[in-house]
């Protein structure tokens, strides 16, 4: 079973962490609560959820802990608030990849649906995030021949164009796709190129 | 029979005896005129040295009727025994009979007599004095004196009476209170100034309890809907809304106080209570820099004489500028420690020690400068005023740098009688 999605805040403000705590538990979410961007990073061990992050604490503040998180690729959707209508802090967090910035203080309703939102987000990405790593890892398994058949058809070159730039039979070239396809997991071609064009990609 | 030379002799005698007489009456009445003669001299020489003293009495006597300032006589219970015209102008007098004789606290304002017997009293003691006091005058004349009170010595050493020599400081005091007056102003609406560049930050400071309020609130509402939380445990969420509400009545309590127009008030404060005022308002801006600020009080510290809106500000005004030149430390610890310490000469003594790039030598000069500022945004009066403010409180503010780096902002507050006597 997956480990359940966990609400982390990490506030410098007591009451703040407190009243956080006790808004998010009565939808009877997990919550847990930090003091300091460092508090946190000691204590987190990469579990599914959202965090939501105060932007100005002493010590590490929030944009800090974003790019701590991200040099780590940790994958864990922000949500910041912020006391202040801080415009060119609220652009940096969200070109970082924060699903939110949020001014307080705020509507209960908004921050719960951008709570839930986030952690659907997360449960997404690791989804992706595993497909990708398994992408990477069954194309570890193809031989140089099967990538160079692979790497043609992705090219949209047509099993004779490949046998014939590779010196080999047509025949040969369809046992090395099958070989590739059946390595890759995919059921498809279109499906085996878009593997191939997401790992690029990523 | 009586032999002829028995007359002769006799005769002769007589003769002898008579020229004896007449000698002896000449040398006596010559013995007279001499003594008539001396007599008449010293008799004169008398006359010239009475004329003498009555001319150097009336000498005397011109120069103090003619002195400026006020100059009198009076006995240990406070009664008049003289005074020149210009101390009889002091009081709205117009004769001396009006006012010689009578007592002089009839003119000294009541706030004053207890002091000026005291003076009186160490005056009869041999001891001399000044004291500034205000006075009433016959008309009703609000006047404000300084005098300088000595015994009078009798012939055989004892103090006969107190010599007052007083002038008339209306003018002074006037310019001084004036002075006061534009320094208070001066210091408020830096005060304002200071409070509109700090106003964001304290506009997130006030955020924090009612943003903690709306989320304890919105919760209880969510897990009364849904029958989710007992009793007790939204009661418990209830108390702490009432904490953070009054958390936010405290912000906004202590803002208005810092803003306050008015008299400065004088009163005997806590320089630690000033401090950790200040610290409060200066936190949030120093979190937000990430600067952590350092308490080192010393404990038992005796109260001073001061103004602790006008400290706090002196404070403020330092850990602003601290904050503000760490500002543009790539590296290092950021911080500020603030101590207070008893000083020497019965002085209590602030330190604020940042941890910042310092400063040049020929800038350090020139901080206390109006209108010299390091920040595009100052006006560059917060030293200048800091500065006018802890001397008008009979202090001194100034800077040292660090042995390692950054700057030491210091300033010295004394403590006065009139604080020992109250704190007693």
């Amino acid at each position: 079973m997956l480990p359940e999605s966990t609400v982390f805040v990490v506030d410098d403000d007591e009451a703040m962490r407190n009243s956080l705590r006790w808004l998010i538990e009565s939808v009877k979410l997990p919550v847990e609560t930090y003091a300091s961007s460092a508090e946190f990073l000691d204590a987190f061990e990469g579990m599914p959820g959202c965090l939501i992050l105060d932007v100005r604490m002493p010590g590490m503040g929030g944009l800090d802990l974003q790019g701590k998180l991200r040099e780590k690729s940790i994958c864990l959707p922000i949500i910041f608030i912020s006391g202040h209508g801080d415009i060119p802090m609220a652009v940096n967090a969200m070109k970082a990849g924060a699903i939110d910035f949020i001014e307080k203080p705020f509507n209960d309703q908004v921050l719960l649906d951008r709570i839930y939102y986030a952690i659907e987000l997360c449960k997404r990405m690791r989804k992706t995030r595993e497909a990708q790593f398994n992408i990477v890892a069954n194309y570890r398994l193809l031989t140089s021949r099967e990538c160079q058949v692979v790497e043609g058809g992705v090219a949209g070159k047509s099993n004779k164009v490949i046998a014939a730039e590779l010196g080999v039979s047509w025949k040969t070239i369809e046992v090395h796709r099958a070989n590739a396809m059946r390595k890759m997991q995919a059921n498809s071609l279109s499906e085996l190129v878009g593997m191939v064009l997401h790992l690029r990609a990523a | 029979m009586v032999p002829y030379s028995q007359w002769f002799l006799a005769g002769a005698a007589s003769l002898l005896a008579m020229v004896a007489v007449v000698v002896y009456v000449l040398a006596l009445n010559r013995r007279l005129q001499q003594s008539k003669h001396e007599l008449e001299k010293e008799i004169a020489e008398r006359r010239r040295a009475e004329e003498r003293l009555a001319e150097k009495e009336n000498r005397l006597r011109l120069i103090i009727e003619s002195e400026p300032e006020c100059v009198k006589l009076q006995t240990i219970d406070g009664k008049l025994l003289e005074m020149n015209p210009a101390g009889l102008a002091l009081v709205d007098a117009e004769r001396p009979e009006e006012i010689v004789g009578s007592s002089v606290y009839r003119f000294i304002a009541p706030a004053y007599r207890s002091a000026y017997e005291a003076l009186t009293k160490r005056v009869f003691q041999g001891e001399s004095g000044v004291m500034e006091f205000q006075i009433i005058s016959l008309k009703g004349h609000h006047r404000w004196l300084e005098t300088h009170a000595v015994p009078l010595l009798g012939s055989s050493g004892e103090t006969v009476a107190l010599l007052g020599i007083t002038r008339d400081i209306t003018g002074r005091k006037r310019a001084e209170e004036e002075m006061r007056r534009h320094n208070t102003e001066l210091a408020h609406v830096s005060r304002l100034t200071m409070m509109c560049e700090m106003a964001s930050t304290l506009a997130h400071e006030l955020n924090q309890p009612l943003s903690a309020i709306s989320n304890y609130t919105r919760g209880c509402m969510r897990r009364i809907r849904s029958a989710s939380s007992t009793r007790e445990e939204i009661l418990a969420a209830m108390e702490l809304v009432c904490v953070q509400a009054e958390r936010a009545g405290e912000i906004i309590r202590s803002i208005r106080a810092f803003v306050k127009k008015g008299e400065s008030s004088r009163m005997p404060s806590q320089i630690n209570a000033i401090v950790r005022d200040a610290v409060r308002f200066a936190d949030p801006e120093a979190r937000q820099h990430g600067v952590g600020i350092r308490l080192q009080l010393a404990e038992q510290l005796p109260p001073v004489l001061a103004d602790a809106i006008q400290i706090e500000q002196v404070i403020l005004n330092i850990v602003r500028n601290a904050i503000e030149a760490m500002d543009s430390m790539k590296f290092g610890k950021r911080e500020i420690v603030i101590e207070t310490a008893l000083g020497e000469c019965d002085a209590l003594e602030v330190r604020v020690t940042d941890t910042g790039p310092g400063m040049s030598s020929v800038k350090f000069e020139e901080v206390f400068d109006p209108f010299v500022s390091t920040k595009p945004t100052g006006m560059g009066m917060g030293l200048t005023i800091s500065r006018s403010i802890i001397e008008a409180h009979g202090g001194r503010l100034w800077a040292t740098p660090n042995p390692g780096r950054g700057l030491t902002f210091r300033f010295k507050l004394p403590m006065t009688r009139e604080v020992h006597d109250y704190a007693a």
